[in-house]
């Protein structure tokens, strides 16, 4: 126990004195959470003007239903600016509208006399999901017009059944994504910048000549790994509870459990680099192994949704099936309906990775010894 | 002439002491770009309905598969399923007797799975549209028409105007971190003695390496703009232009990554202050949209950067053909290029100030 306590020691003073290796795990996570957040984090309601040339009630009506109905995000699909015509097709031209709606004069008249009423709808389509947006969205303030103004109703009515009583909304469920991702790099950039460091110090051959055990310096590595792995996920659940607002509360030590494992698969393998790589190339490389598994094994989205989508290399890293168990502890402070079977199986990716990571690692130690 | 090519040279010899920088600048932006062409949404989703039972149901699913762009992509893929009521993965249609009653008022239910507000959003909107255009047909004359005006005679994928956006921020980052990385390597290597006694002029040492920066750079861009090209099909009118507008982007990202390096001295800070400034001067510039729509605070802050105007600059090469080019110009074409030489001339003095004072005075 002494020797650990010592090794251990050792190891935390290494860190103390290059204490950036925290960094490894929260910039580039930090850059993605605020990427992600302006592109899909904002008030997402389009902002267009409305301009009614109508002299009957049907404009107004149309105008003012255009700002009222209300998208699944709780907030309008069209945030309508009150401008005059000639300033809303000047910020139109300008790009700081997304679009105008025009309603003719005789929009009433032709309404009430059943004589084809139109308006038009000019929006930007540089981008086609925008503009995708546009035209669907123009349905649902359609539907509700008609509803306001009293058209007969239709023949086939609509509904919706949701399994939650509250929306689930998107950034929340990829910011939980990027905190998976923080955690795991958290843990790797700690264990590749000591153990690179080590290496260039020739430490790592004294560690190979040493009559003992390789575990009494694995452990305490894989630990101090864990720890700042933790801690720097935690670190950044903190920031996500700021933005978008999501703390797993009670279910923090369930958190750390989960994480933990997946940073016990991550963390010897970031041993290995170490051992091998240089500084740029092995930061590099762990920084683009980290975006890479969390872009394919569910960070945008959930898994359970789409699990027939998933392809197969996905499936071979541990983030797959911990990611939703994360949404369920954090986001809706629930036990996951798979808890047991998500231990089983990242326990069992733990177990592998520290297999394989202390195996090869103590393999190219003893020889280098 | 002869001295500039020779310091030219060693400049591109110095690759062998970055190798790791100038992979990141080569591959990472295409990397990002295809990664994130995965992810940036797609109009067209693929909707489940049960089978239906009714006329009316069916009719339900013809005006499903009829939802979309009149100038670009459908919006449904339409699938139909025999649904037991059981467990939902993403979403279910099915046309329903309301309370158990009859079929004489039907309603179309979308049984959601757990899914996100944004695709809730995204299958309510292409329900609607679809069963309004049943309303529509029911109201005959007296339905409201809304007539399509889009600003462009095609719906262009969202692909093209990203992939437009990450060719500065290519060439921000190549220049960027791969001056910060060498300038650095001259206090760590003290190779800077080297410069100190050389008898060259300031101009030729930082003209040198400022020319070697942008090569590089460009060249960092033409992997994007090659990526892009054969993601989306689409590739920029007049590419020489488009060489025309980077290149000021490259000299001031070199001249940000040489001054980092000359303040700092140290090469991972500034690594670190190249790679930071090149992604939050982009996602502030306009990597996800035109600056102008995010409100007039942000376009402010995003005129700050070159991002903001080298984009502007590039929208009608992606955007427009010959005859349309000045129908898609965003904001003032004079005034960006003019910023970005500017920007570029003030970065050149503020280095070769600072040179002057870390290199040749030796603070």
């Amino acid at each position: 126990m002494r020797r650990f306590l010592i090794l251990l020691r050792t190891e935390m003073l290494a860190w103390r004195h290059d204490p950036i290796s925290v960094l490894g795990g929260f910039i580039p996570t930090l850059i993605l959470l605020t990427a992600l957040g302006l592109l899909f984090g904002g008030p997402l309601s389009f902002n267009i003007a409305v301009v009614n040339h109508d002299i009957g009630p049907y404009g107004a009506i149309l105008r003012r239903t255009c700002g009222e109905v209300l998208s699944p995000f709780g907030t309008p699909y069209y945030a309508v600016s009150v401008l005059d015509e000639d300033r809303a097709w000047e910020a139109y031209r300008n790009h700081r509208l997304d679009g105008v709606w025009v309603i003719p004069a005789d929009f009433s008249a032709r309404l009430d006399a059943g004589d084809h009423p139109a308006v038009e709808m000019h929006f930007s389509n540089y981008n086609d999901d925008r503009a995708k947006n546009h035209r669907i969205y123009s349905a649902e303030i359609l539907w509700r017009f008609y509803e306001e103004i009293g058209q007969p109703a239709p023949s086939l009515a609509l509904a919706e059944a949701y399994p939650l009583s509250e929306m689930l909304e998107w950034f929340p469920v990829m910011a939980v994504g990027v905190a998976l991702l923080s955690f795991m790099l958290g843990g790797m950039t700690n264990m590749f910048m000591l153990t690179q460091k080590e290496h260039v110090a020739r430490v790592t051959l004294e560690f190979g000549l040493a009559p003992r055990s390789l575990a009494w310096v694995l452990l305490p590595k894989t630990l101090l790994a864990l720890v700042m792995g933790l801690l720097t996920g935690t670190g950044f659940l903190g920031v996500i509870a700021l933005w978008p607002g999501a703390w797993p509360g009670r279910f923090l030590p369930a958190v750390w459990l989960l994480a933990g494992l997946v940073i016990l698969f991550w963390a010897p393998l970031a041993l290995m680099v170490g051992l091998r790589a240089r500084y740029f190339a092995g930061m590099i490389a762990l920084i683009l192994t980290g975006l890479t598994v969390f872009f394919v094994s569910g960070g945008l989205g959930l898994v359970r949704a789409n699990w027939d989508a998933v392809p197969w290399f996905p499936r071979v890293f541990p983030n797959l099936y911990a990611v939703d168990p994360l949404r369920d502890l954090i986001l809706f402070h629930a036990w996951p309906a798979d808890w047991r079977a998500a231990l089983v199986t990242l326990t069992g990716f733990a177990a592998a990775g520290l297999a394989v990571g202390w195996g090869l690692a103590a393999r190219q130690l003893r020889r280098a010894g | 002439m002869r001295r500039f090519l020779l310091l030219l040279r060693n400049e591109f010899a110095l690759f062998r002491t970055a190798i790791p920088a100038h992979a990141v600048a080569a591959l990472q932006p295409a990397v990002l770009y295809l990664l994130m062409t995965t992810i940036l949404v797609h109009p067209t989703f693929d909707m489940n309905m049960a089978r239906p039972e009714t006329v009316l149901g069916a009719e339900l699913a013809a005006a499903l598969e009829q939802v979309g762009s009149p100038v670009g992509e459908p919006y449904v893929r339409l699938a139909m399923v025999d649904w037991d009521g059981g467990t939902v993965d993403r979403q279910v249609i099915r046309v329903e007797a309301l309370d158990g009653g009859s079929l004489a008022r039907p309603v179309a239910v979308q049984h959601f799975g757990l899914i996100d507000s944004n695709l809730v959003k995204n299958f309510r909107n292409r329900l609607t549209t679809a069963a309004l255009r049943l309303w529509d047909a029911e109201l005959g004359p007296r339905s409201v028409t809304v007539e399509q005006h889009p600003w462009l005679p095609h719906d262009v994928p969202y692909n093209v105007y990203f992939g437009m956006a990450v060719l500065p921020m290519a060439t921000f980052l190549a220049a960027a971190i791969i001056g910060a990385m060498l300038t650095a390597q001259e206090f760590e290597f003290r190779t800077v003695v080297e410069y100190r006694l050389a008898p060259a002029t300031l101009g030729l040492i930082l003209g040198g390496r400022l020319v070697r920066l942008a090569l590089t750079a460009l060249l960092s861009a033409g992997v994007v703009w090659l990526a892009v090209g054969l993601v989306t099909g689409v590739w920029p009118r007049d590419p020489w232009l488009v060489v025309l507008i980077l290149l000021p982007v490259a000299v001031v990202a070199g001249c940000v990554g040489m001054t980092a390096a000359l303040l700092l001295r140290r090469t991972i800070p500034a690594f670190l202050v190249g790679l930071v400034g090149a992604f939050a001067g982009w996602i502030v510039g306009g990597a996800f949209g035109l600056p102008s729509s995010f409100g007039a605070t942000f376009e402010r802050v995003s005129r700050l950067t070159p991002f903001a105007h080298a984009i502007e600059l590039l929208f009608p090469r992606y955007f427009g053909d010959r005859s349309s080019a000045s129908a898609v110009t965003i904001g003032s074409p004079v005034i960006s290029a003019l910023v970005l030489l500017l920007m570029a001339a003030g970065m050149v003095a503020l280095t070769a100030m600072v040179y002057q004072r870390r290199v040749r005075r030796q603070e």
